[in-house]
C-alpha cells in the first residue's frame, strides 16, 4: 500500500501525504510551494484565472501525456495521483519567455495581469493539442481553447489576436520540455499500488481494483469522488469535507469506453472531453453539446456519470440519456444491476441506488436506422453557462409522421422529466406546424418550473414551448447539427 | 521618441510569467494573520448585540472586533454617513458587522457561524420606484435647463414620451478586494491595498484608527483590474485589515473571495428614467426633458457625481436646444451603489440612444439617419450646460463609420433577413460617445509626479495614478523617456505610494494619464532645463578646476535636444552622451531629481445653476453593431461591430486599443447578459461567475473592427492625447440599440418595452406577449 500521492510539478517529483492531499491544488501550489502565479478568482471553475496544465498518466496518447488544462481550485491533491502539474512557472525557459508568454506580451494580451496565468496555461494547452492532432488552428479554435477563461479587461480582442500570432515553429510543446519518459516511469508504478492516506480527520483511498472498492463501500459511509468538479465547487463556497473519500481512477476499466454492436458502455471515470473526441460518429449530437457544456478545464474533470449521480434537473446530459434510452449500470456487493435511466430519479436528487452501491458506468444503445436526436440547451450565455431549459427529443419522421417521438425537458421541474403528455400528442401524427403548435402548447403547461436566479418560471414555460417549436422549425428547414 | 509607440505595458513579461505580485501573492511575514470580516444577514434592521464569546473560543482566533473598536465609525468619499462596521442601524445586507482575525481561514468561516446576532427587523426598501413613492432620496434635485420647453412641446408636431429602465452592474475584477497591514514602530502603519485611491485609504484608515495621516503609509503596486469599483469602496477594508494589525501588533493580510466581494459592494447604479422629447416631421429634436432616478442603495458614496455625470451625459452626441434634466438619488436598502467605467455617463447616453429609437421608428425612418441629422454640427456646438463642444469630431466619425461599416448595404441585408427568416431576427445600430474628460468636481483635478534621475542615467518616477491593467504606467514611463529621449526600459514607474506623493486624486475619471503624464512631464522639464544649462556652459568651456557649473536658465536653450541617449546642441552639432552629461551635473551640484504639479486649467461648472465648463475636452467615438437574435431562445450573437474612436493622438496606439475592445465588450455585458438578481428580502442572489454571466471569449463580435481617427488638435492635454478609459464603454450601448432595432421587426409593439440588460428571458418574453 502507497502513503502519499504521487504528483509532479514542473518536471519535479513530488510525495504528497498528510494534509496535504487534501488541499486544492491552487491551494497547494500558493501556500505550501510558493508558486503564486496561479490565481485564484472565483473558486467555483467559472474563471479559469487557476489554470494549471496536467499530463494524466491514466490516459496517453500514442504513449506520451495528453496535456490539458484544469481548474486548480476545484482539484484536490487526491484526484490528481498519478499527474504531471504544469503551472505558468513551468512554461517559461530560464529567463527566456515561451513563445506564447511573448505573444502574450507582442499583442497587448495581458492589462491587468491577474487572468493572464490561467490565458497562457489554457492557450498553450489548446496549441499543443493542436498541433499534436495535426489540426490547424485557427480563430474558433482559439476561442473553443479559452472558453473557460474569464477576462475583464481586454475584451478578449488581443488575446485572440495573440493566440492566432504565435509561431508555430517556435512553440515547445512540453511533451519535448519535460522528460516524459522518466517522469511517466514513476508515475506508472506509483498508480499501479493501492494508495491511502490518512489525517486525523481524513482518508482517501484509491484502490486499483473494482473489487477492493466494492469492498470499500460495503463497509464505510465513504463519498465517491471522481473528477470533484462539483465536490471542488462544495468544499470551497460550503466547507463541506467528507471524512472518507474513495477514488475510482487508478482503476483502469474505469476510464474506457467500451463500444458493441448495439450500445457504448461509458466508465464512471471518463470524462466528458473523452466522450467529445471519441464519441462523434455514434451521438454527434451529444458531442456537440458538449461542446457548449462546459470548458475545457472542467470537461477535462467532470465525468458523464458525475453529472447522472448528481441528479440535477438542469443536468445537461440527463435529458439526452432519457430520450436515448440509457441503462444505469450499478454496482455493490450482490453484484451488477442496470436501471433505466428513465426509473432511476425518483424525486429531487433521489436515486434507485442503495448505500452499498456506486455506479460503474453508463450503457447507451446506438441509434437505429431513421432514428434522430434534438438537443438544445438554452442559458443566459451561450457558452459555460448552466442551463436554464434543456430539451433532448429522439424521433423518426417515417412518410411525413411522428413515429417514436420522446422528449425530455431539464430545468422545470424537481427532476428531468419526460413529457409524457407532449409524446403522446406528437406519436404518429403528421409532421406538421399546427400538431406542433398544440402540442407545444400542451409542453407549455405540462411542465413545472419555478423561479430561480437562472429565470423565471414563465420564461421557463415559454422556451419550453419555443424549444419544441425550434425542433419544428429546424427539423422543416433541414436545419442540423448532426449526421445522424 | 517612445511616445506614439506601441510599446508593451511595462507589466507584460510579469503577467505572462505569473512573477507580477498581487497582494496574495505577497509571502506571508512571520507571525502574519488573515482577517476576514461577518456581513448582516438582513438588508435592514436594527442590530441590538453582538455576542462574540463563542466564536472568540475556536481554535486559531486571534481576535474578533466589532464599531466599539473604532476610533470613528463614519467614512465616505462625499458624505461622511457610513459605518466601517454596523453600529445600530443595518442599512443592506451582507454589510460588515464585525471583523475577525485568525490564524487561517477556515476558523474564520467556523467563527462567523458562531457569531450572535440579535437584530430587530425593518422592511427593506428594495427598488427605485418605492424610493420615489416614499420620497426617501439621498440627494436634493439637481437641474441643468436651457431654452422654452414649455414652448417647445406646445409648438412640435410630435411628441413622445416614456420610461428607460437600466439594470446595474458589478465590476468583476478579476482580483477582488484586497489589503494588508505591517504595524510599524511609533503606531505608525503601512497599508497594501488593492485601492485607485491610495490617498483616501490612507485618510479613511487614519481617521478610523485614530491616526494622524502622517502615521499611515498606503502602497498600491497593482489591482487586478478596478473599474471604479477600487476608488472610494477599497478604504473601509484596509481600515479592517489595520484595525486588527494594531490590535494584535502583528501583520495581517485580508483577502475578500469574489461571493463576498460580490455581496458587500457597490456597483454601477440602476437607473429609472422619465422622459419626453418633442420633434418635427423629418425627426429633428426640438426638446427634451429627463427626470432620472438612480439607485444609491444604503449610502451616498459617490452617488451625488455620478447623478451628476449622467445629467450631463444625458444629451449623448446630440444638439438639443430646449431642454431640462432632472436628477435625484434613491434611498434603498442594497449594498452602496458606486463608480464604474462610465459614471453615471452611460445611462444618460443609454437613455437618449434609446429615444432616437423611439423617435426613428415613429416617423419611420432609419435611426441612422435621425442620429446624423442631429448630432452637434455647424453652429450647434452648445451642449445644455453651457459648454462648447471644441474641435468637434463627431460629424466626421459619422461619415467615416456609415462607409467603414457599410452600414447602408447591411441595413438593406438586414431587412431582407428579416423578412425571409423563420428562426432568427437580425438588428443594426449606431450609438455614439461624446465622453467629457475631467473630474466634475474640480478640485480632483490635480496631480503631483517625483522624478529621480540616477546616475547611470535610468529614471524612477513616482505619481499617484495607480496601474489596474490600463497602462497608466507605460504612459508614464513613455512620457518620462520621451522627455529624455531614452529608452524605456531605462524609465521605472515605481509602486504608488502616500509617501512620495500625497493628496492624491483618485485614478478614476480617465484621467490618470492626463493629470500624472502631465505632472511628470513637468517634473523631467525641469530636470531636462537644468541639465541644458549644464551641456551649454560645458561645452562653451572655460573651466578652471576650481570652476563649479551654476544652472542658468535666464538663455533660450531649446536648441538642445535629448535624443537617443545623447544630448545634442542642434546648431552647432555639440553632443554628449546623457550618461556623461549626467555625471557632469553630478560633480557639479546640479540636482536630477524633481517634483511637479499640475492641475487642469480653465475648469469652472457652477453646480448650483447647472452651468459652466465641466469638463477639458471630449472623447468622442461611435459604433455600429448587427445582431442575430434566435427567436425561440432569445439567444443573441454580436455578429459584427465597428468602432470609430477619437482618441486625439495616441500615446500608446497598442493599450488604447486594448482600452477600446476592453470597454466595449463590459459595455456590451451590461447591457446584454449582466444581471443582477436579489431575492424579494434584498439578498443578491447573483455572487459569483457561476450565476453572474459577464463576456465570455465566445461573445465577442465575431467581425470587430477598431479604428482611431486621425485628430492633432487636442492642445489641452499631454502630447495632445485623450484620456480613454470610460469614453468606448458607452458604444457597447450599440449592441443593446440592435437588439432594439430587431424586436421592431418581429414585435414592434413591444420594443419600446426593452429594459437594459437585454437578457434572453426579456427578449424571449417580450417576444412571446
Amino acid at each position: 500500500m502507497r502513503d502519499y500521492i504521487s504528483v509532479f510539478i514542473n518536471g519535479e517529483p513530488r510525495r504528497i501525504s498528510g494534509k496535504e492531499a487534501f488541499m486544492t491544488l491552487s491551494d497547494y501550489l500558493r501556500y505550501e510551494r510558493g508558486l503564486v502565479g496561479t490565481k485564484v478568482v472565483c473558486s467555483e471553475g467559472d474563471c479559469g484565472a487557476c489554470t494549471v496544465i496536467i499530463g494524466n498518466s491514466h490516459k496517453l496518447k500514442n504513449g506520451d501525456f495528453d496535456y490539458v488544462p484544469v481548474n486548480s481550485c476545484i482539484s484536490f491533491m487526491h484526484i490528481l495521483d498519478g499527474c504531471h502539474i504544469i503551472t505558468v512557472e513551468g512554461l517559461k525557459n530560464d529567463e527566456e519567455l515561451s513563445e506564447v508568454q511573448d505573444s502574450m506580451v507582442r499583442n497587448h494580451g495581458a492589462q491587468c495581469g491577474f487572468c493572464t496565468p490561467g490565458f497562457v496555461c489554457a492557450m498553450n494547452a489548446g496549441i499543443e493539442s493542436s498541433l499534436r492532432d495535426g489540426k490547424e488552428m485557427n480563430e474558433q479554435k482559439m476561442k473553443n481553447s479559452l472558453t473557460g477563461n474569464l477576462c475583464r479587461c481586454t475584451g478578449y480582442k488581443s488575446i485572440i489576436e495573440a493566440g492566432l500570432d504565435i509561431d508555430l515553429k517556435k512553440f515547445e510543446p512540453l511533451s519535448k520540455k519535460y522528460d516524459s519518459k522518466t517522469i511517466l516511469k514513476t508515475l506508472t508504478k506509483d498508480i499501479s499500488v493501492d494508495a491511502y492516506v490518512k489525517t486525523e480527520s481524513n482518508e482517501v483511498f484509491l484502490p486499483t481494483s473494482l473489487k477492493s472498492a466494492v469492498e470499500t463501500l460495503k463497509d464505510k459511509d465513504v463519498t465517491l469522488v471522481s473528477g470533484a468538479s462539483d465536490l471542488g465547487v462544495l468544499y470551497n463556497k460550503r466547507g463541506l469535507e467528507p471524512e472518507s473519500i474513495l477514488g475510482l481512477h487508478n482503476i483502469k476499466e474505469m476510464s474506457e469506453i467500451i463500444k458493441s454492436d448495439d450500445s457504448v458502455f461509458i466508465g464512471a471515470r471518463v470524462n466528458l472531453h473523452q466522450i467529445e473526441e471519441e464519441l462523434r460518429d455514434e451521438f454527434y449530437e451529444f458531442t456537440h453539446m458538449i461542446h457548449i457544456f462546459a470548458s475545457p478545464q472542467i470537461k477535462n474533470r467532470a465525468t458523464l456519470i458525475g453529472n447522472v449521480a448528481n441528479a440535477s434537473p438542469i443536468g445537461d446530459s440527463i435529458p439526452f440519456l432519457m430520450v436515448a434510452g440509457a441503462s444505469v449500470v450499478l454496482i455493490g456487493p450482490s453484484g451488477e444491476r442496470e436501471v433505466e435511466i428513465n426509473d432511476f430519479y425518483l424525486g429531487y436528487k433521489k436515486l434507485d441506488m442503495k448505500a452499498d452501491e456506486f455506479i460503474k458506468g453508463i450503457k447507451i444503445p446506438l441509434l437505429k436506422s431513421g432514428e434522430k436526436i434534438k438537443l438544445y440547451k438554452t442559458s443566459n450565455r451561450k457558452d459555460m453557462d448552466i442551463s436554464i431549459v434543456t430539451f433532448a427529443s429522439k424521433y423518426i419522421i417515417e412518410n411525413d409522421k411522428l413515429k417514436d417521438i420522446s422528449v425530455a425537458v431539464g430545468g422545470v421541474g424537481p427532476v428531468v422529466m419526460r413529457a409524457r403528455k407532449t409524446e403522446k400528442e406528437l406519436q404518429g401524427q403528421l409532421f406538421d406546424k399546427d400538431v406542433f403548435d398544440k402540442a407545444a402548447a400542451t409542453l407549455k403547461s405540462e411542465v413545472t418550473p419555478i423561479d430561480d436566479v437562472r429565470g423565471s418560471a414563465n420564461f421557463r414555460r415559454i422556451l419550453s414551448k419555443n424549444l419544441l417549436l425550434k425542433f419544428y422549425a429546424e427539423e422543416k428547414l433541414n436545419i442540423s447539427r448532426g449526421r445522424n | 521618441m517612445s511616445v506614439g509607440k506601441n510599446v508593451p505595458h511595462d507589466s507584460a513579461v510579469t503577467h505572462v510569467s505569473g512573477e507580477s505580485v498581487f497582494i496574495d501573492d505577497r509571502p506571508f511575514l512571520k507571525n502574519e494573520m488573515v482577517c476576514g470580516f461577518l456581513g448582516a444577514p438582513v438588508a435592514h434592521g436594527i442590530l441590538k448585540s453582538i455576542k462574540i464569546e463563542k466564536a472568540l473560543g475556536i481554535p486559531g482566533i486571534l481576535g474578533i472586533y466589532t464599531h466599539k473598536d473604532l476610533a470613528s465609525n463614519r467614512w465616505g468619499a462625499i458624505v461622511k454617513e457610513q459605518p466601517i462596521l454596523v453600529d445600530s442601524l443595518i442599512s443592506y445586507e451582507y454589510e460588515p458587522v464585525c471583523v475577525i482575525a485568525a490564524e487561517n481561514y477556515k476558523a474564520i468561516e467556523k467563527a462567523k457561524k458562531l457569531i450572535e446576532l440579535e437584530i430587530e427587523e425593518i422592511e427593506p426598501i428594495l427598488c427605485i420606484q418605492k424610493s420615489i413613492d416614499n420620497e426617501d432620496f439621498l440627494t436634493a434635485e439637481k437641474k441643468i435647463a436651457r431654452g422654452n420647453l414649455e414652448e417647445a412641446f406646445n409648438s412640435a408636431p410630435h411628441t413622445l414620451e416614456g420610461v428607460f429602465e437600466n439594470g446595474g452592474q458589478e465590476h468583476f475584477y478579476l482580483e477582488s478586494h484586497a489589503c494588508a497591514a505591517i504595524p510599524l514602530e511609533n503606531n505608525q502603519i503601512e497599508i497594501h491595498s488593492s485601492s485607485q485611491h491610495p490617498s483616501e485609504t490612507q485618510h479613511v484608515v487614519a481617521q478610523s484608527l485614530g491616526l494622524s495621516y502622517h502615521q499611515v503609509v498606503c502602497v498600491v503596486k497593482r489591482m487586478g483590474g478596478g473599474f471604479g469599483g477600487k476608488e472610494s469602496q477599497a478604504a473601509p477594508f484596509a481600515s479592517l485589515v489595520g484595525l486588527c494589525a494594531r490590535k494584535l501588533k502583528r501583520p495581517a493580510r485580508m483577502i475578500i473571495n469574489k461571493d463576498d466581494d460580490m455581496k458587500v459592494t457597490g456597483k454601477r447604479h440602476p437607473f429609472k428614467n422619465f422622459w419626453k422629447v418633442a420633434f418635427d416631421n423629418e425627426g429633428k429634436i426640438l426638446g427634451y426633458k429627463i427626470k432620472l432616478f438612480s439607485n444609491g442603495g444604503a449610502y451616498t458614496d459617490l452617488s451625488e457625481s455620478i447623478l451628476e455625470r449622467a445629467m450631463l451625459h444625458s444629451d449623448g452626441c446630440y444638439y438639443i436646444p430646449n431642454v431640462e434634466i432632472l436628477g435625484r438619488v434613491c434611498k434603498t436598502n442594497i449594498h452602496s451603489n458606486t463608480a464604474f467605467r462610465g459614471f453615471g455617463g452611460p445611462q444618460g447616453n443609454a437613455t437618449i440612444e434609446s429615444v432616437i429609437e423611439e423617435i426613428a421608428h415613429f416617423l419611420k425612418k432609419d435611426s441612422f439617419k435621425i442620429r446624423e441629422m442631429n448630432i452637434y454640427q455647424g453652429d450647434n456646438l452648445h451642449t445644455p450646460y453651457g459648454q462648447l463642444v471644441d474641435h468637434n469630431t463627431l460629424p466626421e466619425i459619422i461619415e467615416k463609420i456609415k462607409v467603414s461599416s457599410d452600414y447602408d448595404r447591411r441595413r438593406k441585408e438586414i431587412s431582407e433577413f428579416n423578412k425571409a427568416s423563420l428562426t432568427h431576427i437580425k438588428g443594426l445600430a449606431i450609438t455614439g460617445t461624446k465622453f467629457g474628460i475631467a473630474f466634475t468636481a474640480r478640485f480632483l483635478n490635480q496631480a503631483n509626479a517625483l522624478v529621480n534621475m540616477h546616475l547611470d542615467g535610468t529614471i524612477q518616477v513616482s505619481t499617484g495614478a495607480t496601474e489596474m491593467g490600463q497602462g497608466v504606467n507605460t504612459k508614464i514611463q513613455q512620457i518620462a523617456a520621451g522627455a529624455f529621449g531614452i529608452p524605456v526600459t531605462q524609465v521605472q514607474v515605481m509602486p504608488t505610494s502616500t509617501e512620495k506623493n500625497h493628496n492624491t486624486s483618485p485614478t478614476a475619471a480617465s484621467s490618470g494619464s492626463d493629470l500624472n503624464g502631465m505632472a511628470t512631464l513637468i517634473a523631467c522639464n525641469k530636470i531636462k532645463q537644468r541639465l541644458t544649462s549644464v551641456f551649454n556652459t560645458h561645452f562653451k568651456g572655460n573651466l578652471t578646476p576650481s570652476d563649479e557649473i551654476e544652472v542658468d536658465s535666464s538663455e533660450d536653450l531649446s536648441h538642445i535636444a535629448f535624443e537617443d541617449s545623447v544630448v545634442r546642441d542642434t546648431k552647432n552639432g555639440d553632443s554628449i552622451s546623457l550618461k556623461e552629461l549626467i555625471s557632469i551635473a553630478y560633480l557639479n551640484r546640479v540636482s536630477m531629481g524633481d517634483y511637479a504639479f499640475y492641475k487642469t486649467p480653465g475648469l469652472g461648472f457652477d453646480k448650483a445653476v447647472g452651468q459652466g465648463q465641466a469638463f477639458n475636452y471630449y472623447t468622442n467615438g461611435m459604433a455600429v453593431s448587427e445582431v442575430l437574435i434566435d427567436k425561440f431562445t432569445g439567444e443573441t450573437k454580436v455578429l459584427r461591430s465597428d468602432i470609430l474612436m477619437d482618441l486625439g493622438r495616441s500615446i500608446n496606439p497598442g493599450i488604447d486599443m486594448g482600452q477600446v475592445s476592453g470597454a466595449f465588450v463590459q459595455g456590451m455585458g451590461w447591457v446584454t447578459a449582466e444581471n443582477l438578481v436579489y431575492s424579494d428580502k434584498g439578498v443578491l442572489l447573483s455572487h459569483s461567475p457561476t450565476t453572474y454571466k459577464i463576456p465570455s471569449i465566445q461573445d465577442t463580435p465575431r467581425e470587430f473592427n477598431i479604428e482611431l481617427l486621425e485628430n492633432n488638435t487636442n492642445d489641452v492635454c499631454v502630447h495632445r492625447s485623450k484620456a480613454v478609459g470610460e469614453p468606448p464603454f458607452l458604444l457597447g450601448n450599440s449592441v443593446w440599440n440592435a437588439i432594439k432595432d430587431a424586436i421592431y421587426f418581429a414585435k414592434p409593439e413591444n420594443a419600446s418595452k426593452l429594459k437594459l440588460p437585454a437578457t434572453c428571458e426579456e427578449i424571449v418574453t417580450l417576444l412571446d406577449e
